[in-house]
Formats: C-alpha cells, sequence, structure tokens
C-alpha cells in the first residue's frame, strides 16, 4: 500500500482518538467503573493500533496496542482501573502524542517506547487486580445499549473533513485576486465603458462572498481548543493539591481557526494562574468558609460582531496592595498609581515586572506573562480586561474578532528597527556588492531599477550593515491607479535597501487609525509576538513619494 | 458482470477510505459507507448491496451484533467480517451465524480481492 497518500487522514484520525482517549482517561479518573467509557477508550486505542499498523508506524502501534490489551482487561472485569492505572495511561499517551508529532514532521519514529510497553505490562500483571475487582461488579452498567429507534435515518453526513490549510490557502488566492481586481477596477476608470464597470463591479461583489464563505469555513468552536483543559487542570491540581473544577458554557461558538490558534497559550497561561495564584488549598478554602473544590468557569457569547471569554475563578482574588508595591518597585510612580481607578490598577498586572505573586512556581513562574499573554490577545486584534474582588476571585475577559485579516510579510530591518513588507508585492530578494548599486540605479534583467534607501526614506539613522553586501528587495513600486507602464515589466519594479532580511511571517494586520492613518508609507500595523508594534509598508507610497523628490 | 455492490462498515474512515482505494476499479461499487454496527444494519436495509463489509470493534453495535441481525433480515448478500489478529474467536462466531468470509488488517490488495472472489453468486435467503 502506497501509505503517504493517507498520512493526513491518519493523523486527523489519531488526533481526533488520541483527544478522545484524553477525554476518556480523566473520565474515568472520576468515574472508574463507567463502562461506556471503557468501551470508547477501548476502541480508541484499537482503532489507533489498526491504522498505525497499516501505516507502519511501529512504535505507536505496539504502544496503542499494549494499552488495548490493558483496556480489554478493564472492559472484561479482570483488572479495575486505579489511579495509578490511569496516571500511567496519560503518561502513555504524552508518549503516543509525541510520536504522532514526529510522524507529522517527517522525523523517524526511533524512540524507545519499551519503558512504557513495560509500565503498562506491569499493570497488567498486578497482583492486587484479581482482588479489586470485584469492586466494579457493585455497578455494572450495561453495554452500550443505544435504542434502536435513534439510527432510523439514513443519510450520508453533510460534513466533511478538509485539511485546514486548504483554507489557508484559499484565504492567500482570494487575496490574489483582490489584487487582480483592483487593477481591473483602476483600468474601468479608464476605460469608461459601462459594461466593463458593471462586470467588474459584479466580480468583485462575488469575490466578496467567497471571501466571506471561506472565512465562515475557517471558523472554529472555541470547544475544539478547550478540549485540552481538563488535562492542564487535572495535571495542575495534582502538582498543587488543589482541588479545582472546570466548567465552561458557550463552547459551540465559533472562531476564525487562527485565532484560536493564537489564543491557545494565552489561555492555558491565564488557567495555569488561576490554579496557581488565585484558587487557594482546600485548608485556605475552608476557613475562608469555601467548598474545598475550586471553580474555574469558562464562558463564551457574542458580542455584537466580537466574541467575548470569560474565565472566572473562585479564588483569593487579586492583592491590589501588593500588585501596586510591585509596580513601585518596578520604577512606576506612586503618585500616578495613586491616580488610576481600581481597573486600571488592576491591569498593572499586564506590566512586565508586576505580579502579585510571592514565590516563584513551577507551573507559572513569578506570575509570568500577563503581559505576554496581553501582548499575545492584542495581536489577534482583541483585548483584555480583568476584574477581581479580594476574597470571591478574579475574572480574565478577553474580547476577540471572529474572523482576522492575515496577510503573508516578509520581515526587512532598517537602522535596528523591523517592518513588514507585503509578500504579494515583493519579487526577489538579492544580495549584491555596494558597488552593484550607481548613482541609486541597479540592473535587473537589463533594465535600470530605483533603489529606495529604506533608512532615507522613513528618515531613520544608525545600524549600518558592516559588511560590503547589500540587500535589496524588489517589489512592485507602482500603485494600482496607476497604469503600468508599455515597456515592461522590470520598468515599474522598485528596489529597496535594507540592512537586512528576516522571515516571511503571516501577521495579523490593523489598520492605522487617526492620527496614525496620516503616516505615509505604512498602511496597516502589527504586534509582534514581543509585543513590539511594527508597521506594514505601504512600498508605492514610499516609490512614488522619494522618486518624485529626486 | 454488473459491479458488484458493496456497503463498507468501519468506524475509522481510514480504514474505508483504504479499502475504497484497493476496490477501486475491481469490479465493485461502494454503494455506502457506515461509521458503526446500527448505522450498517439501516443502510443495509435502505441500499440492499450485494456485499456487508463489518469490521468486528465498532461502537453502537459491534460487527458481531451487526452481522447477526443482518443476516435476520434475510437478504440476498454476502458478509465479510474484517479484523485485526486477535479477534478469531469473534470472527469465528460470526461465520458460525451465517457470515461467508473474513479478511484481516491491515487490508492489503490481494487478500482482499481474494476474500471477495471467494464468494458464490448471491442468492435469496
Amino acid at each position: 500500500m502506497d501509505t503517504s497518500k493517507y498520512k493526513g487522514l491518519y493523523l486527523q484520525e489519531t488526533q481526533e482518538h488520541l483527544s478522545g482517549i484524553e477525554q476518556g482517561l480523566l473520565a474515568l479518573e472520576k468515574e472508574p467503573s463507567d463502562q461506556a467509557t471503557v468501551d470508547n477508550l477501548f476502541r480508541h486505542y484499537h482503532s489507533i493500533k489498526g491504522m498505525s499498523a497499516s501505516m507502519g508506524y511501529e512504535p505507536i502501534k505496539t504502544l496503542a496496542h499494549a494499552q488495548e490489551d490493558l483496556l480489554d482487561r478493564i472492559r472484561s472485569k479482570r483488572l479495575h482501573p486505579t489511579a495509578e492505572l490511569t496516571g500511567t495511561l496519560l503518561q502513555c499517551l504524552d508518549e503516543m502524542k509525541e510520536l504522532v508529532k514526529r510522524v507529522e514532521a517527517d522525523e523517524p519514529l526511533d524512540a524507545d517506547i519499551e519503558p512504557f510497553v513495560k509500565m503498562i505490562k506491569i499493570l497488567v500483571e498486578a497482583p492486587e487486580a484479581a482482588s479489586a475487582a470485584p469492586q466494579t461488579q457493585l455497578t455494572p452498567p450495561p453495554a452500550s445499549q443505544t435504542p434502536e429507534a435513534q439510527t432510523a435515518e439514513v443519510k450520508i453526513s453533510n460534513i466533511m473533513k478538509v485539511d485546514g490549510r486548504v483554507f489557508d490557502d484559499l484565504l492567500t488566492i482570494v487575496g490574489d485576486i483582490f489584487m487582480a481586481l483592483s487593477s481591473f477596477k483602476s483600468l474601468s476608470h479608464t476605460l469608461k465603458s459601462i459594461a466593463f464597470k458593471d462586470g467588474v463591479h459584479l466580480m468583485g461583489k462575488t469575490v466578496n462572498r467567497l471571501h466571506d464563505n471561506i472565512l465562515s469555513a475557517r471558523m472554529l468552536p472555541i470547544g475544539d481548543l478547550t478540549m485540552g483543559l481538563p488535562r492542564v487542570v487535572r495535571d495542575m491540581s495534582q502538582r498543587t493539591g488543589k482541588q479545582v473544577e472546570l466548567k465552561t458554557e458557550g463552547m459551540e461558538i465559533s472562531l476564525d481557526k487562527a485565532i484560536l490558534e493564537n489564543l491557545s497559550s494565552p489561555l492555558v497561561h491565564i488557567i495555569r494562574n488561576c490554579i496557581d495564584h488565585g484558587i487557594e488549598t482546600p485548608g485556605e478554602r475552608a476557613k475562608a468558609g469555601k467548598r474545598p473544590a475550586g471553580t474555574i468557569t469558562i464562558k463564551a457569547f457574542s458580542k455584537m460582531d466580537r466574541v467575548v471569554i470569560s474565565i472566572a475563578d473562585d479564588g483569593n482574588g487579586i492583592d491590589v496592595e501588593k500588585v501596586t508595591a510591585r509596580a513601585v518597585s518596578a520604577g512606576i510612580p506612586r503618585e500616578r498609581i495613586n491616580a488610576m481607578n481600581p481597573t486600571a490598577r488592576l491591569m498593572l498586572i499586564c506590566l512586565p515586572g508586576v505580579s502579585a505573586a510571592e514565590k516563584v512556581t513551577e507551573t507559572s513562574g513569578r506570575g509570568v506573562g500577563m503581559d505576554i499573554v496581553k501582548n499575545s490577545i492584542e495581536a489577534i486584534g482583541g483585548t483584555l480586561d480583568i476584574s477581581s474582588t479580594r476574597g470571591t476571585g478574579t475574572e480574565i475577559s478577553i474580547e476577540l474578532p471572529r474572523t482576522t485579516a492575515i496577510i503573508k510579510t516578509l520581515i526587512v530591518k532598517a537602522a535596528d528597527e523591523i517592518f513588514l513588507l507585503p509578500i504579494s508585492k515583493v519579487k526577489k530578494v538579492i544580495e549584491t556588492g555596494r558597488d552593484d548599486v550607481a548613482n541609486g540605479f541597479f540592473k535587473f534583467n537589463g533594465a535600470s531599477v530605483p533603489v529606495i534607501d529604506l533608512k532615507t526614506a522613513l528618515g531613520l539613522e544608525g545600524g549600518e550593515a558592516l559588511s560590503d553586501i547589500c540587500t535589496i528587495i524588489l517589489a512592485e513600486g507602482q500603485a494600482e491607479t496607476n497604469e503600468r507602464p508599455a515597456e515592461g515589466p522590470e520598468s515599474w519594479l522598485v528596489g529597496i535597501k535594507v540592512d537586512d532580511f528576516g522571515d516571511e511571517i503571516d501577521a495579523y494586520i490593523k489598520p492605522l487609525l487617526p492620527p496614525m492613518s496620516k503616516l505615509k508609507g505604512a498602511s496597516g500595523i502589527t504586534i509582534m509576538g514581543d509585543g513590539r508594534p511594527v508597521f506594514l509598508l505601504d512600498i508605492p507610497r514610499i516609490a512614488s513619494n522619494i522618486l518624485s523628490r529626486q | 458482470m454488473a459491479a458488484r455492490r458493496i456497503l463498507i462498515a468501519d468506524d475509522v474512515a481510514f480504514f474505508r477510505q483504504t479499502l475504497k482505494d484497493l476496490l477501486a476499479g475491481e469490479g465493485f461499487e461502494v454503494v455506502a459507507e457506515a461509521s458503526n454496527g446500527a448505522e450498517a444494519v439501516e443502510m443495509t436495509k435502505a441500499h440492499a448491496p450485494d456485499i456487508v463489509l463489518l469490521d468486528v470493534v465498532m461502537p453502537e453495535k459491534n460487527g458481531l451484533e451487526a452481522a447477526r441481525e443482518i443476516i435476520r433480515l434475510k437478504l440476498p448478500l454476502k458478509i465479510v467480517m474484517c479484523s485485526s489478529l486477535g479477534y478469531e474467536p469473534i470472527v469465528k462466531e460470526a461465520l458460525k451465524a451465517g457470515a461467508s468470509a473474513y479478511i484481516l488488517k491491515p487490508f492489503d490488495k490481494v487478500s482482499v480481492l481474494k476474500a471477495l472472489s471467494s464468494l458464490e453468486k448471491p442468492d435469496a435467503g
């Protein structure tokens, strides 16, 4: 069998089974005698084993097989699932996830799974298993019985499984169509043909509809993201000795895939902070007259065209006095803090170096990263608010757009500053000797291309490149509204001299609002992962400004 | 000869796809796909296929339960059980109950086609 064509299907289905296993194991830990959970778990392992055998992924097959055997024993009541057993299976699950990641990355599957297989063997052969077995007979729920009437309808599902990257590509393609369309639009102004103009108008409407449809196809329920949280909560509760219940609501609300992906680490971080710094130990909670188990509630709801996700805990709340003290020692003037309202004071924890945590913990450090959390949320066009009442709890509220404007960009560097260029405009990156640029022109394909020094254009200084190598980005320098000259494509190119260039990145671009919209040469702004705002450059505008001056 | 109409029942899409691909161009028409045992029974009623391929481990109803129900329908069709190694007792029971053949996972084209061609033309009852 040519396995390569099935890899996508394998990965997708295996990942579904892996998250099914995670949910199942967490459920088993709470309800060890639930037969339906055991049956489901058994089938998940069985399916992974079967698929991995077909694909020739031997270590995954072996590991899944060992666990399938174990589940079979539990299923037939020869073994009782202890906390130790689910703990081991969770460890094995992590190993399987790791192996599947390697498959995805085309890395060799040479991991040593023997220790894991051995751990499972020990469980299978555990002598106390026999004695523990009778317990399970107390509540013998019938094997999955479903009423026959439930499956009366026979039809093929309308739901298709498609690789998410297809939609990324589609969005890029629609972006390209938009660009092409704008050339048509400018042409329609010159041509003065009503029929042509109507045609372009109709096409514009159609492309907009296509764009909307693709955006809605990229939507995923928030539940896809929060699915992994019960495990995070479980592991952290065990580590901290705190009891935590996780409740969710509104997880069926959908957001753009890219927004959800970028929400993942901030969300985990917030949850960790809740458990580490918010929720008290059972003893402390008892003293405060609270239930021993703390609760984290994640709630999502729609608000106009945006979505709000609120993460609330019923812990001890944030100590504003401590935050203030830390803010002062982090160098923020006390007068300024005194003038702040309570909400603004709470937001101080989102500044680097300010935190209410008393000790560094293994999981979330010293309140690490509320600054990073806030930056990441803002980078996807969202906002973050905090409200907290001492003794009763904290709520972090994140408001997000449903969809994104993401474009592919190239990072360039000039005078120690970084900027983004839209990839769609970049034709070529050339590294050449300084001498090759004569009188502000560079020879390319026989044509003389004007070269703009980005530093001069933006009035920047310093950060001189050390070598004699000169980096030139060849880009489309002609604005769309101009007619293209007849001499050939080279004649509308422009060279942009930069100090260096970096990676291609997908940037979430926000429009510039007044007064920044007055900036000539920038068409949008994005916030990098480290919180740095970076401008997306408007090449045609810069080119026409500089070249008209020459 | 007209293409033989097949129903594939497996809860794993991966196996349904690989089976479909290796049956392509071999004189079979996959008329329906079921992802659990209960669906397999209902789809058998709806599509009246010539051959039903039943995976052993499935949710709702497992392959053996589904096979027994389909046999009770007394339709002119053949049942082929699919399983990985280690499920011989269940497969044997299915064969005793009236299934006609079995194929082993991971599927390989030669054995699948051999098993399917071994089925004589289905007759009523």
